[in-house]
Parts: C-alpha cells; sequence; structure tokens
C-alpha cells in the first residue's frame, strides 16, 4: 500500500485538490533570467537581468493575517502544490526545488513582490506533497 | 568613486580565485568566483557561505589637494557552517582558510593597481583604463561571532583613490 502511495504520488494529488478546497489562488513566481558567465558587468551591477513571472497554483496562505512584530516586516506563509513545483523545477531545469526558490527573486501576489526568507517541503515516504514558503513584506513597509 | 569600487572588487576576486579557484557560488544558475558584492547582486534573504560578501560602507571625501582624494570603507564579511559530511566540525579551520586567503590577497603587493572604467565594458569590450591608482591599506580582522553552529568574520579594509575631473 506505502508502494502504491508513493509510486502514484496520491499524496500531492490530495494535497492538490485540498489545496483547491480551501480556496486555492494563483501567485506569480518572479524569476530572473540565469546570470551571465564571466561577465564582469553583471557582478558590477551595469547590466541588470531580466525577469520572468510564472504561474504557480494552486497556493493557499496558511493564515489570513500577517505574522507582524513591531520592528520587523510583516511574514506570510504560503502552501504551494508539489505537483506544480515539479513540473517548474523540471521545466525550467533547475535541480531540485530548494534551487529553484532560492534563485528566485520573489513571489508576485496581489501586485506586492514578497521576499522568499525559506523554503520547506512536507513529505510522504519521501516524496514531497506540498511546500511551505515563508514570504517577507518588503522592508519599506516594516513597522 | 564608483570606479575605485569596481576596480578593488574585479583586483580581489582576481587574487582569491588565483589563490583558491575551487572557492565558487552558484548565482542564478551559473557558477562565479565566490566572492561578491551585496549591492550589485539581487536582494535576498539568504547568505552565500563559504563566501566573501563585499559591502561598501563609510565615505570619505578630502579636497585638500589638487584631486579630491576619496576614502572608502570596504566590510568584507564572510560566513561559515563547516562542512555537512563532518557534521560541521571543520567550520574553524574552514574560516581559517578564508582568513588566510584573504590576508594574502589583500596583503600581496602591489598594494595599489590602475583604476579602470568598467561603464561602457561588456561583450568584447575591454575595461579602459584610467589616470590614476586605486590604493589600499591593511585589512583590520575583527573578532569572529558564532550564530548557533555557524561563524562569522567581517574584515575591514580602507579604500583610497583619487577622483578624476568627470568621473561619477
Amino acid at each position: 500500500m506505502s508502494d502504491l502511495v508513493s509510486a502514484t504520488g496520491a499524496a500531492a494529488r490530495a494535497a492538490d485538490v485540498l489545496l483547491r478546497a480551501m480556496g486555492g489562488r494563483t501567485v506569480m513566481l518572479r524569476m530572473p533570467a540565469p546570470a551571465v558567465p564571466s561577465d564582469v558587468t553583471e557582478q558590477l551591477g551595469i547590466a541588470t537581468p531580466a525577469f520572468q513571472d510564472i504561474a504557480l497554483g494552486p497556493v493557499v496562505y496558511r493564515k489570513a493575517r500577517a505574522a507582524v512584530a513591531e520592528g520587523k516586516a510583516a511574514k506570510w506563509e504560503l502552501l504551494v502544490s508539489a505537483t506544480v513545483v515539479a513540473g517548474l523545477v523540471g521545466s525550467l531545469t533547475y535541480a531540485s526545488a530548494s534551487v529553484l526558490f532560492a534563485a528566485a527573486y520573489g513571489v508576485l501576489s496581489d501586485d506586492e513582490l514578497l521576499e522568499i526568507e525559506a523554503a520547506t517541503q512536507e513529505q510522504v515516504f519521501g516524496q514531497p506533497y506540498v511546500y511551505r514558503l515563508v514570504l517577507r513584506a518588503p522592508l519599506e513597509q516594516m513597522i | 568613486m564608483q570606479n575605485a569600487k569596481d576596480t578593488f572588487y574585479v583586483m580581489l576576486q582576481s587574487r582569491l580565485t588565483a589563490l583558491n579557484p575551487s572557492r565558487t557560488i552558484v548565482v542564478r544558475g551559473v557558477v562565479r568566483p565566490g566572492t561578491l558584492v551585496e549591492e550589485n547582486e539581487l536582494p535576498s534573504a539568504w547568505i552565500p557561505v563559504d563566501t566573501f560578501r563585499l559591502q561598501w560602507t563609510e565615505l570619505q571625501v578630502n579636497s585638500a589637494g589638487p584631486l579630491p582624494l576619496v576614502s572608502m570603507g570596504c566590510s568584507i564579511q564572510y560566513v561559515t557552517d563547516g562542512s555537512s559530511g563532518n557534521g560541521g566540525m571543520d567550520r574553524g579551520r574552514l574560516l581559517a582558510a578564508m582568513d588566510a586567503e584573504l590576508a594574502s590577497a589583500l596583503g600581496a603587493e602591489p598594494h595599489t593597481i590602475p583604476k579602470m572604467n568598467y561603464s561602457a565594458a561588456g561583450d568584447g569590450v575591454a575595461p579602459t583604463t584610467m589616470g590614476t591608482n586605486v590604493f589600499w591599506a591593511d585589512p583590520v580582522f575583527n573578532a569572529a561571532t558564532a550564530i548557533g553552529e555557524r561563524l562569522v568574520r567581517t574584515t575591514t579594509v580602507q579604500v583610497l583613490a583619487y577622483q578624476e575631473a568627470g568621473e561619477l
């Protein structure tokens, strides 16, 4: 039974159903273009990369309200479908989901660019079924 | 002063790469030497380990001479968690290795290089050499601090250059 669950990705599909049932929405993952090898102007901030917004969904904010602390930017937790992340990792030829999220510039949600502070995954039998992103509001909105 | 900052960074990166070519970092899918200027990279909450990160801090301009003398503080921060294969027990040794590389790169003679203008450089276009030099003082290694299993050290170095006419 465990082999069946693991091999068919049943947990990931079940998580997708739950994310959609909980009001799953779509946000955009803002990815910078790959760096140019041995281009010193990019390292000096002269040349800047182009950006590409990629749809990420279904996703759900774990809590409707952000975690707010004095002197710190507001933070949100975003649960992301592992199915869509697996597809992005494959199509964008990243080594893993952690590399994908590390390379991302941020998550565009309701016209606000949120920085990815941490990315973790939940697993069943070694297979991720949902990713959890900790998102931080822009520092200029710090209270 | 931007030309002096660019020239110093390129000099330091090339010297550190010559000392340890295996110290690299992956930036947006591309392997680069393990030295970067924070203000030139995309903002990120992640702190790259085993990498030299330059930050430009203080700035003083002395206009007493025929050319203004610009003095800039360069803060070089590097952190290490040790090797995961060694359970992080080698983090002290890795920090010492980075200390030695930085001391060697900044201590090597000459302590001066011609200032370069990279603003028009690019694909197949070389930077232009300017009329004055960039020079720097000996580095000051501040005390290492431990944040959990992570060791952090910040080293500061004073970088000086003459501001040429019409230069940004």
